[in-house]
């Protein structure tokens, strides 16, 4: 790993909560690190497991998914549907080697501009402690 | 297993005006094969057959039908499907029935209590298959070989399938008919493949998986064998968004896989179907094994056992384990 490693995190963020915690965060001058890009999504339950995979394929060395905290959904159920999914993805991918550091979920309301600022900072932090990614990434190939 | 009864209680299906055809198994033309058959008449079910050779899951056959347009004026077929099934099978049926990939009323189901199939590649190991067709019988608690009117005892431990020393469901869990008196579950194998997995480190699971995941050619048998990957429009086909690259390298052959996995997670009956065709022999049943023990561990579900369950992944219960999220 290089002395000047900077993971690449992607983080889907549900509109209604997660989205504007962070833009809460970006207008109460909150500091966090830069490694995130952010996708917004209408919900958390919207986030297909092939998103995570095809982010760690296209180069992700994490990934991030947060949504409204359970009951507060404004589709009522959908950070639920979520929840199942994403936990179960994540047995999966642990299970064919790749390292629960790089996966993340976290429930983030809009008014939680500091929370936001703690779960970036750990993401981040941990991504950072797994390394770059080069489990299944594509491979460019040099024809 | 009595064989004449089958044949009798298959007829008696097939005859049934409301009764469109019977699948079942028949000899197959060579060695160890069983093949398919769609008994359309009760002449037909003469050539039924229920052995330890009978591995396939035969519920495949209800989803791969095709449906075409009707013509104009022309009404459609609603007649019932019949379908011989063991324990596995059984349940595939009824996950099918929960997901409404099926109609129960569209379906008759014969149940036939499993002793437990042989596994066809341990046995053309040890006997290799001729150009003639064998036959396997249950006998007891072992297997008995009949070939060239000889008589060689199979023992049940060599020669028992992967999955059905993992079954815990021997006897059809729904069925309209029965054929034969129900078997007593047996003591389950305790080396189901993922401990052994869980045992190792991050690098040391990641190299094991490569050389599994490099090996496949991605001809997708596992996945058109399933008797529960039955989408009409496929993700894996999909070419506007593609999600998973046609390429045949690790990179996008982990992604199909684990794409495939996700997809059976709490849905998967561990009939070891995709195991059983997958030509470059990746241990599937592992990845399955690991998902229907977390989901049954974690959410206290268990797949293709109660028709009238709500799918796992299109249900939530608010106390879910979230002991994951940051």
């Amino acid at each position: 790993m290089s002395e000047n490693y900077e993971p690449n995190i992607v983080a889907f963020l549900c509109n209604w909560c997660s989205y504007a915690g962070a833009d809460l965060a970006g207008t109460s001058r909150v500091h966090y690190p830069a490694n995130i890009q952010v996708i917004r999504v209408m919900c958390s339950g919207r986030v297909n497991p092939l998103y995570v995979m095809n982010a760690l394929q296209q180069g992700a060395d994490g990934v991030l998914i947060s949504g409204c905290h359970p009951g507060d959904c404004h589709y009522m159920e959908g950070n639920f549907y979520a929840r199942r999914r994403m936990g179960m993805l994540k047995d999966l991918m642990e299970f064919v080697g790749v390292d629960p550091k790089r996966f993340h979920m976290s429930w983030v309301s809009a008014s939680e501009g500091h929370k936001w600022k703690e779960v970036v900072e750990k993401t981040v932090e941990e991504a950072r402690e797994a390394g770059p990614f080069e489990g299944f990434r594509r491979r460019q190939i040099d024809w | 297993m009595d064989l004449e009864q089958l044949r009798k209680t298959a007829a008696e299906v097939v005859v049934r005006e409301d009764v469109k055809y019977l699948i079942g198994w028949k000899q197959g033309s060579y060695g160890y094969r069983v093949a398919p058959v769609f008994v359309e008449d009760a002449s037909g079910a003469a050539e039924l057959l229920f052995s330890p050779l009978c591995t396939a899951n035969l519920a495949t056959y209800l989803t791969l039908v095709e449906k075409t347009p009707l013509p104009r004026g022309q009404e459609a077929d609603k007649r019932k499907v019949a379908l011989l099934v063991k324990g596995c099978d059984s349940r595939a049926v009824t996950q099918l029935i929960v997901e409404h990939g099926i109609n129960r009323d569209q379906v008759i189901v014969v149940g036939c209590p499993c002793p437990g199939v042989v596994d066809t590649e341990k046995l053309a190991e040890k006997y290799p298959e001729q150009g003639k067709p064998a036959e396997v019988e249950w006998n007891g608690e072992n297997f008995v070989l009949l070939c060239d009117d000889k008589e060689t005892e199979l023992p049940r431990d060599q020669f028992l399938a992967e999955k059905c020393r993992l079954c815990r469901h021997p006897n059809p869990v729904i069925s309209d008919i029965t054929v034969g008196e129900p078997v007593e579950p047996w003591t389950l194998a305790d080396d189901n493949g993922v401990e052994e997995i869980e045992g190792k480190n991050l690098e040391e699971r990641q190299a094991y998986w490569e050389e599994q995941f490099s090996k496949c050619i991605r001809c997708y048998s596992c996945r058109n064998v399933c008797p529960l990957c039955y989408c009409q429009d496929c993700i894996l086909d999909r070419l506007n968004p593609t999600w998973v690259n046609r390429a045949v390298n690790f990179s996008e052959n982990t992604a199909f896989n684990i794409a495939r996995a996700f997809h059976l997670a709490g849905r998967c009956i561990e009939c070891g179907e995709c195991e059983r065709v997958c030509p470059a022999n990746i241990p599937l049943g592992k990845l399955n094994r690991k998902m229907a023990r977390e989901v049954r561990d974690k959410y206290g579900f268990e797949p293709g056992v109660d028709p009238e369950a709500e799918p796992f992944q299109a249900s939530f219960k608010p106390d879910d384990p979230e002991d994951f999220i940051l």
